[in-house]
């Protein structure tokens, strides 16, 4: 809000600071572009002068007061710049093979599971309870997804299975954070450590060191042909959206439904008031815990569906810990998105982006596939340092409610 | 046989560990009456109706609504049963409009699920035109002033039908003159067949909207009495049980040097909004300074920035004489300032420490509490014995943590700690909120002690009596700026058309 | 402006909160963690009793491979010789937990929740690896250039997350975790074949081993004995203590911890404690990869990165110890007890199968951590929920810790 008054205060003019980061970025996003097709630039002067130009519209936007995309310009310069002449280096062909339409498809594969995750957080956190647990009842869904997949020979069931399981969670998380007043993030972080316990010692117990059989039924594809063929666009929507898995659908359509919820319907804005200032919702005679129960427990039936989909709808087995940290990145994406659907799913993306960015170039490129992992977690680093001080919390999260 | 009241309590009675907050209270509220409760800070008036608004349960007695018993066990019942109550809290969530505000928990929806918002706007328009309130239901409750946030609280329960209304210190956050359009309001809600509990610890304004009175002392009814005929002397003695004396006794202040000074200071608040803007003041040794005004208007902002808690955008802030502007929080601490806090748990104190380390909380890594990042637990615990022995704090010793001790003793610990510091300038920030009249007696002769001492003290505070009975000179705040100087006999009328922001002239 | 935090100010000392203080002197702080372990076995015997096994022989089984019957002097011969080994395994994995503790619990008093122990005791276990390999010193410089290498490295990644955290607010939970990644696959990278620091061995996925010089030296035992890190451990928790209770320092941090907006009105920086806490934190946990690496384990694999847990055990080692020296140090010697003992080298698989036994060991700390934090429920099993119903909130959150990121 005050951010929009002082811009209207000081009125729009060619070099106000915030204009003047945006053409930072514009600079940086630039320099990289002309390392590729079709331009293909392959001289370093072009990048390292377009680096420092948008470096030092980046300096002139943070020293007038546009810190934020101030310092994502200059990052950006950086960055870009490195990459730009790292991608001049390359052909054209091994570039095409990682930057295409497969890598915006890998971009909404990786998304989704943290999507998934980061709306269901939504929810809890919307509340006013912290669930740091997600990756536990991602973990929960990915494992419980596969053994009912397995032991009913059909992913539908393996789904409602993971959900189930994964609302049991938390549920447990509910009981201690609501009911017992515990520390919230510890309660969370315990939640964490029982999944990975109780889905290891299950795993090995019914599976042996074998692991999953193969030929699990697998959550389907949704196959759209008519996309590849559309006049003008096709070439791009076709690859890109033609083959998707069921769930990433599912995850589009969840994100414009979660947001009607919480924004447009009544239990959203019982939800939010709880979260804001439970003792005001409970004077109007709202139940608090009954609302944070429900919240909670939501949370993580969505997060198990994403991870039902790395299990049963990605890979078609499970693996010990095979959430590896996206719980985390959700949240990240969470704070990131400011506790809104859209916004947040942006960030997903983001995140995904940088996933599928870090598979492409370690399969292309001679990148260790190592170092490349390393990718996401420092974008997500980066982006919690560019947005979080900004980003406000519901007022109550983190804190137990008690009725007097 | 008359009439069976709207209302009756029976014998509720209500345990807090350690503290008998009701005990065996016998209340009762007739159609169309004004029934005031009145006690002082910690009598039991909140708890009382607490209990009836369903958010506690007592541990024995009656409700009873138009002569049949009910029971009463969440907020949800007592609106069903038409109590609506304006919390002394308001219970509104500033990040939400005034409609969302109003309609949270009885939308009006579009098939049951979608919220129908232009239905709840038009509901909240409706309502307010009927009492003639101006206000904005698309507005969000943190951009509204203190007022208006009440009148939303009042169009809550009426939007939910109230028949019943309970206001608990409601005129605690207003200025005399929007008092006395809340008294209006109120006037006219009776007139439509409402009952109202109003709740205060303030003997003229009870005095003036009752009907009737009931006085509560340390959790037992004391009377019940009809407001007509009763006098303040009389309240005053029912309320306290001994004499009060409503007056501080001091001497005419011999103001000396100026030994804090303000000039042109702006601050933000925490929304990035000018809180304080171009105000300018200086104190003298030996003197209070009240700053009048009502809650919001920038106090907490001067406060921090005075006390270096907060940057400044433009100004300059002198300290005996040196700027110290740039200066940190510690530093002024340092050069001789002295704070008392306006929200003693939250800042005034870590309450998970002990008595002893919370004395030492500016000075613990100084001798003779720390040497070369050593502390010495001992001296800690030697100074805060001290302490206790010379302030008279109760309820434990050194060892003790903060918070187990009551909200006085808290207070008393603080005010210790800060003037045992013998500063030149002291900062106090509405030192006696919540506190009963035995420790804001202690705390209201202490200040006066200090000033006589010739410390320079600036009292910021909500309540005009304690302004109007400590201040040497008094400046009244309003949206950010100094709208007024006054002696110290200035008119309690004179100061709320200032508080409203009318230059008196 | 409403104010949601404002309530509660009459100050009547709460039930819950008195009872909470008398079961802290009464039972001298033992009660809860005694109760959260005695109930997190309980419901990991039902785990085990689901799956088909006898938890009795399960327990008993774990218990026989801690070693602890070394000190039950009718154990002789043979077995007694296997026992004393298991005891050294148990406290040279004691060592680190203790000091991955301490990185959680110093933390902690300061208001955070450091979960990044594991990627700083990796990072401390790297840079002690760096020295110990590349740089020749004599043995009396060695070891000390080694750990001062780790508590460097260790400081740097806790402080980045305490910078983090101080600077733009970002909370300390989810950096930490992509620390923690970060760490483990950057250390997977200096290793992995063709890697800037694999070793000699071009086919294996592995450092070269510090060099003689670099080891610390063993005091029980032959093989993996115990080594003289235990020691260094043992300082630590008394400079610990002494940091947190006797200094200016620990002043700060634990007042930073309990009220961070008090804290600053009492003149005390609180993002220069926020960072300070993280990289003191960081230096424990380096520590403890230091001591791991240069007194048993002196090299360090590409997959070593992907079994790693001491960092996280700390944690339940932390709260199960109350961030107590001395609560620590028992809960190390519990935890250690726990992971030795569910090993595939110390479990006797025909009675159970070690690779069930890991996640059982991962499952009952859950529940530790879980009941230990939720110290109301012990409480009320005591039979106290009368007057717990009717409390407020058992004990000061760490403020800034469990609010979201403010």
């Amino acid at each position: 809000m005050s951010t929009g008054r002082t811009m209207l205060a000081h009125g729009r003019t060619a070099l106000e600071p915030r204009r003047l980061a945006i053409i930072g970025i514009a600079l940086a996003a630039l320099a990289v572009w002309t390392a590729l097709p079709p331009w293909m630039i392959r001289w370093e002067g072009v990048p390292v002068a377009l680096g420092l130009l948008a470096a030092a519209a980046g300096l002139a936007a943070v020293t007038r007061g546009e810190r934020r995309l101030g310092s994502w310009a200059l990052a950006l310069a950086g960055v870009a710049t490195v990459a730009a002449i790292w991608a001049q280096t390359k052909d054209e062909s091994s570039l095409g093979a990682v930057l295409n339409t497969g890598l915006l498809a890998a971009t909404l594969r990786f998304a989704t599971p943290l999507a998934f995750a980061a709306l269901g957080g939504l929810f809890s956190e919307r509340s006013g309870v912290v669930n740091i647990g997600l990756e536990g009842m991602m973990l929960m869904g990915a494992f419980f997804g596969i053994w009912a997949t397995i032991w009913s020979g059909s992913w539908v069931v393996g789904v409602l299975c993971a959900m189930v399981f994964g609302g049991l969670l938390a549920a447990v998380h509910a009981v201690f954070s609501i009911h017992l007043r515990a520390d919230q993030i510890v309660s969370g972080f315990a939640m964490n450590f029982l999944a990975l316990g109780l889905t290891g010692y299950l795993f090995i117990s019914i599976y042996g060191l074998q692991g999953t059989p193969p030929g699990v039924d697998r959550i389907p594809d949704v196959h759209l042909g008519f996309l590849h063929d559309l006049p003008a666009l096709g070439g791009l929507l076709g690859p890109v959206f033609g083959q998707l898995n069921l769930l990433i659908w599912v995850v589009l359509a969840l994100v414009v439904i979660v947001h009607v919820v919480i924004f447009r319907t009544a239990i959203g804005l019982r939800i939010r008031a709880v979260g804001e200032h439970p003792r005001a919702a409970d004077t109007v005679g709202i139940s608090v815990s009954r609302v944070r129960y429900g919240a909670v427990i939501l949370s993580g039936m969505l997060a198990a569906l994403g991870g039902a989909y790395l299990s049963v709808g990605f890979v078609g087995s499970f693996g010990q810990n095979m959430t590896a940290g996206r719980g985390f990145i959700a949240l990240a994406a969470l704070i990131f998105g400011k506790w809104k659907p859209i916004p947040t799913f942006g960030a997903c993306l983001l995140f995904g982006f940088a996933s599928g960015l870090a598979q492409r170039l370690q399969a292309e490129a001679d990148i260790s596939a190592n170092l490349i992992s390393t990718l996401p977690y420092i974008l997500v680093l980066a982006a919690l340092v560019g947005v979080v001080g900004r980003s406000v919390p519901p007022a109550a999260v983190g804190r137990p409610y008690v009725k007097q | 046989m008359t009439e069976a009241p709207v209302l009756e309590l029976r014998g509720i009675t209500k345990r807090f560990p350690g503290v008998l907050a009701n005990d065996d209270i016998h209340f009762d509220l007739r159609r169309g009456e004004v029934h005031a409760l009145l006690g002082e800070n910690g009598a039991g008036k909140s708890t009382l109706m607490n209990i009836l608004y369903g958010l506690y349960r007592p541990d024995a007695g009656q409700i009873l609504l138009n002569g049949s018993p009910v029971e009463i066990d969440s907020p949800r019942a007592a609106i069903d049963h038409g109590i609506g109550m304006v919390h002394q809290h308001f219970m509104l969530i500033p990040v939400m409009t005034v409609a969302e505000n109003i309609v949270l928990a009885a939308e009006p929806t579009v098939g049951g699920v979608f919220l129908d918002t232009a239905a709840a706007r038009s509901r909240v328009e409706q309502l307010a035109d009927r009492f003639s309130f101006a206000i904005d239901p698309d507005a969000r409750v943190e951009n509204i002033s203190v007022g208006q946030q009440q009148r939303v609280e009042i169009l809550k329960a009426l939007y939910r039908r109230a028949d019943i209304l309970i206001l608990d210190e409601p005129t605690a956050v207003l200025t005399p003159q929007e008092s006395q359009e809340l008294f209006a309001i109120l006037q006219e809600l009776r007139k439509e067949g409402m009952s109202i509990i109003f709740i205060s610890h303030k003997l003229n304004e009870v005095l003036e909207i009752a009907d009737r009175i009931t006085v509560l002392r340390r959790g037992r009814r004391i009377d019940t009495l009809a407001a007509s005929g009763a006098t303040e002397t009389e309240l005053a003695r029912l309320m306290v049980g001994r004499e009060v004396l409503l007056e501080v006794e001091k001497a005419p202040a011999s103001p000396g040097e100026v030994l804090l000074e303000a000039e042109g200071l702006r601050v933000l608040d925490d929304r990035g909004l000018e809180a304080v803007r171009g105000l300018s003041l200086a104190i003298r040794a030996g003197e209070i300074l009240g700053v009048a005004g009502v809650d919001g208007n920038g106090q907490s902002e001067l406060i921090d920035a005075l006390s270096g808690l907060r940057k400044t955008v433009a100004g300059r802030v002198r300290l005996l004489g040196r700027d110290v502007t740039d200066a940190s929080a510690d530093e002024r601490l340092e050069r001789g300032l002295g704070h008392i806090p306006e929200d003693r748990q939250r800042r005034g104190l870590v309450l998970d420490f002990t008595i002893a380390e919370n004395v030492v909380l500016h000075d613990y890594d100084k001798p003779p509490f720390a040497r070369a990042g050593w502390t010495f637990p001992r001296q800690m615990t030697e100074r805060a014995r001290a302490l206790i022995e010379e302030f008279d704090v109760r309820g434990g010793g050194p060892e003790t943590l903060a918070r187990s001790l009551s909200g006085g003793n808290q207070q008393k610990v603080i005010l210790a700690r800060e003037v045992a510091r013998e500063p030149s300038v002291l900062l106090a920030a509405q030192p006696t909120r919540g506190l009963d009249v035995g420790a804001i007696e202690f705390i209201h002769r202490r200040l006066v002690r200090e000033r006589d001492a010739g410390r320079a003290i600036l009292l910021v505070s909500f309540e005009l009596d304690e302004i109007l009975s400590l201040a040497d000179r008094i400046v009244v705040l309003y949206e950010g700026r100094i709208v007024g100087e006054y002696g110290p006999n200035v008119s309690e009328h004179e100061l709320g058309i200032a508080m409203t922001g009318g230059r008196a002239a | 402006m409403s104010r949601p935090g404002a309530e509660g100010g009459d100050g009547r000392p709460r039930t819950v909160e008195v009872l909470t203080a008398w079961f802290e002197t009464r039972a001298g702080g033992l009660l809860v963690p005694l109760a959260a372990a005695i109930l997190a076995f309980l419901a990991g015997g039902l785990v085990v009793l689901f799956t088909g096994n006898n938890p009795l022989g399960v327990y008993k089984a774990i218990f026989d491979g801690t070693g602890l019957t070394y000190l039950f002097p009718w154990v002789q011969g043979s077995e007694r010789a296997t026992a004393a080994r298991n005891l050294q395994q148990t406290l040279l994995v004691a060592t680190p937990l203790m000091l991955t503790a301490i990185a959680v619990a110093f933390a902690f008093r300061c208001g955070m929740f450091n979960i990044g122990g594991q990627g700083q005791y990796w990072i401390g276990l790297i840079a002690a690896l760096v020295v110990g390999t590349h740089v020749d010193l004599p043995p009396a410089l060695h070891v000390p250039a080694c750990i001062l290498a780790a508590i460097v490295a260790g400081a740097i990644w806790g402080g980045v997350a305490g910078v983090l955290k101080a600077t733009v607010g970002a909370h300390e939970v989810i950096s930490t975790i992509m620390l923690n990644w970060i760490a483990i696959f950057g250390g997977k990278y200096l290793f992995e074949l063709g890697g800037p620091l694999q070793g000699e061995e071009e086919f294996i996925p592995r450092s070269n081993d510090v060099t003689a010089s670099a080891k610390l030296p063993a005091i029980w035992g032959t093989l993996q004995p115990l080594h003289a890190g235990i020691f260094v451990a043992l300082a630590a928790l008394v400079v610990y203590h002494l940091l947190l209770n006797r200094t200016t320092l620990g002043y700060e941090v634990r007042a930073v911890g309990f009220n961070p907006e008090a804290a600053r009105y009492g003149g005390i920086s609180v993002s220069r404690n926020y960072f300070l806490a993280m990289a003191i934190a960081g230096t424990f946990a380096g520590l403890a990869g230091a001591l791991d690496l240069l007194g048993w384990k002196f090299r360090v694999a590409t997959n070593d990165f992907d079994v790693g847990m001491l960092g996280f055990i700390g944690i339940a080692v932390a709260l199960l110890g109350r961030n107590k020296a001395v609560g620590i140090l028992f809960a190390a010697l519990f935890f250690a007890a726990l992971q030795v003992g569910t090993s595939t080298r110390q479990l006797d698989p025909t009675v159970f199968p070690p690779a069930l036994a890991v996640n059982l060991a991962t499952i009952i700390q859950a529940l530790i951590i879980l009941f230990v934090g939720a110290e109301i429920l012990i409480v009320s099993l005591w039979g106290a929920r009368r007057y717990v119903r009717r409390g407020r909130r058992v004990r000061a959150q760490p403020a800034g810790g469990s609010g979201g990121a403010a």
